[in-house]
């Protein structure tokens, strides 16, 4: 007691440091900080966050428009002409309105819950990126108002984003397929039927297996949902970066660069 | 600076650091302005304890809006700020190039710490990984820390010491 009084100084800092380590390892325990806390906490913060957010946003795309506006009108002309061409495509690929109940019909016999047509899809912008720079979750301005709840799939323009973790009134974390906790069973897009499974590593990229050790997949190959397990069918996930067949266990293993760039990433759509 | 001060400070860095600097990143970097800050108010303010108090407080609201775990950034800035004051007695704080050497050391420092709690807590998030990202964030954040180190200096060291003044 003496030295304590002593050495205030010390003995407060030391008494905070275990506080901090005891609150750290409660939460490791308990499985986290995915509780009403959060709920709390988030509810207060996304208001304000949201509101600097889109501030933000307005001022990027101001500079942004500034500076560019040359290249900008340009990028418009070449948009609008593909957009013409796309309109061509898309009314010359339309399928008759009997064919199209015919398949809706063919997919209720089957009872093929994917091909099913009518996600209800809702889209948010994402107002919290953690400034570690290192982690893989943000959080988006949608919540359980708008239907979104744990293990919902996010996606974006792109593809696969990830997964909502977490959600509350006005937000939700999701966690992106660069987390390690994301399983995601794939197709190769040239070949639907070479099938493999890949998860984050948690380095910034993907890695996995291809099922079948007679895989031809090869560096550059494009990769899409597979349907099975909770990912909708035909999201893509990311491009195969490397190769490597592993003489021990005889399956090939592969490292994928999510096609998603997470780090620009402003608006997401959720599945419901 | 009176402590009510130093609070709306590391209240504005908590609420623009995900929100409004995600949205003019370089690169996909950012500083990391709560460090930034705890930091510079650790190496300049000799008699208060800002970045002592303020670290643990917003980063444990700031485990809690954005980990998975509370503690590793709390700790890690309490630890960095404890070292910054420790090691305070022995620097010359008008001094920028001195500023930056405990910046640096403080950056790798506080990353080193957040990664192991995190690898603790059971993330298996690759050191490799991390300090590939923390030279940009410390490019960044350097310059960030010079500019409010430039600007409250000059309300912190009213008369200029030299090496007789104590």
């Amino acid at each position: 007691m003496r030295w304590i009084r002593e050495h205030k100084l010390i003995a407060g800092l030391l008494a905070l440091l275990f506080v901090l380590v005891f609150i750290f390892t409660i939460s490791m325990a308990f499985g986290g900080g995915n509780n009403s806390l959060t709920n709390l906490v988030n509810s207060g913060t996304n208001g304000v966050s949201g509101f600097l957010s889109s501030l933000g946003n307005g001022i990027r795309n101001q500079v942004v428009g500034i500076f560019s506006h040359g290249e900008m009108q340009e990028r418009i002309d070449e948009l609008e002409k593909e957009n013409d061409e796309l309109r061509r495509e898309l009314a010359a690929a339309k399928l008759e309105e009997s064919q199209l109940d015919q398949l809706k019909e063919l997919s209720r016999l089957l009872n093929y819950d994917y091909i099913k047509q009518g996600y209800e899809v809702v889209t948010a912008d994402v107002t919290l990126k953690d400034g570690s720079n290192w982690t893989s979750e943000f959080t988006i301005d949608r919540g359980t108002e708008a239907g979104i709840t744990e293990g919902k799939i996010v996606i974006n323009g792109v593809g696969l984003v990830g997964k909502v973790s977490d959600a509350g009134e006005g937000w939700a974390k999701v966690a992106s397929i660069i987390d390690s906790g994301n399983k995601v069973s794939f197709k190769l897009s040239r070949d639907g039927g070479q099938l493999g499974i890949v998860t984050g590593n948690s380095q910034g990229y993907i890695s996995g297996y291809m099922l079948d050790e007679e895989s031809t997949v090869v560096e550059g190959d494009i990769l899409l949902t597979s349907g099975m397990g909770t990912y909708p069918e035909g999201l893509e996930i990311g491009n195969v970066r490397t190769v490597v067949n592993n003489s021990n266990t005889l399956i090939k293993e592969i490292t994928v660069e999510p096609s998603v760039d997470l780090n620009s990433l402003r608006k997401v759509s959720v599945i419901l | 600076m009176k402590y009510w001060k130093a609070g709306i400070i590391f209240l504005i860095a908590f609420l623009i650091q995900p929100s409004l600097l995600n949205m003019i990143n370089i690169a996909g970097y950012t500083p990391n302005l709560l460090l930034c800050l705890v930091v510079i108010f650790s190496f300049i303010y000799e008699d208060e304890m800002y970045g002592v108090v303020y670290g643990a407080a917003f980063g444990v609201l700031y485990d809690v809006c954005y980990s998975q775990v509370i503690g590793p950034t709390p700790i890690a800035l309490t630890v960095v700020a404890i070292c910054i004051i420790l090691a305070r007695e022995y620097a010359n704080i008008e001094n920028i190039i001195n500023m930056w050497i405990v910046s640096i050391i403080s950056f790798i420092a506080y990353y080193l710490m957040n990664w192991g709690l995190h690898r603790i807590a059971g993330n298996p998030i690759g050191i490799v990984y991390v300090f590939g990202k923390v030279p940009w964030i410390i490019l960044y954040s350097m310059v960030v820390i010079t500019i409010i180190y430039l600007i409250l200096i000059r309300k912190v060291v009213k008369h200029h010491r030299d090496r007789y003044f104590r």
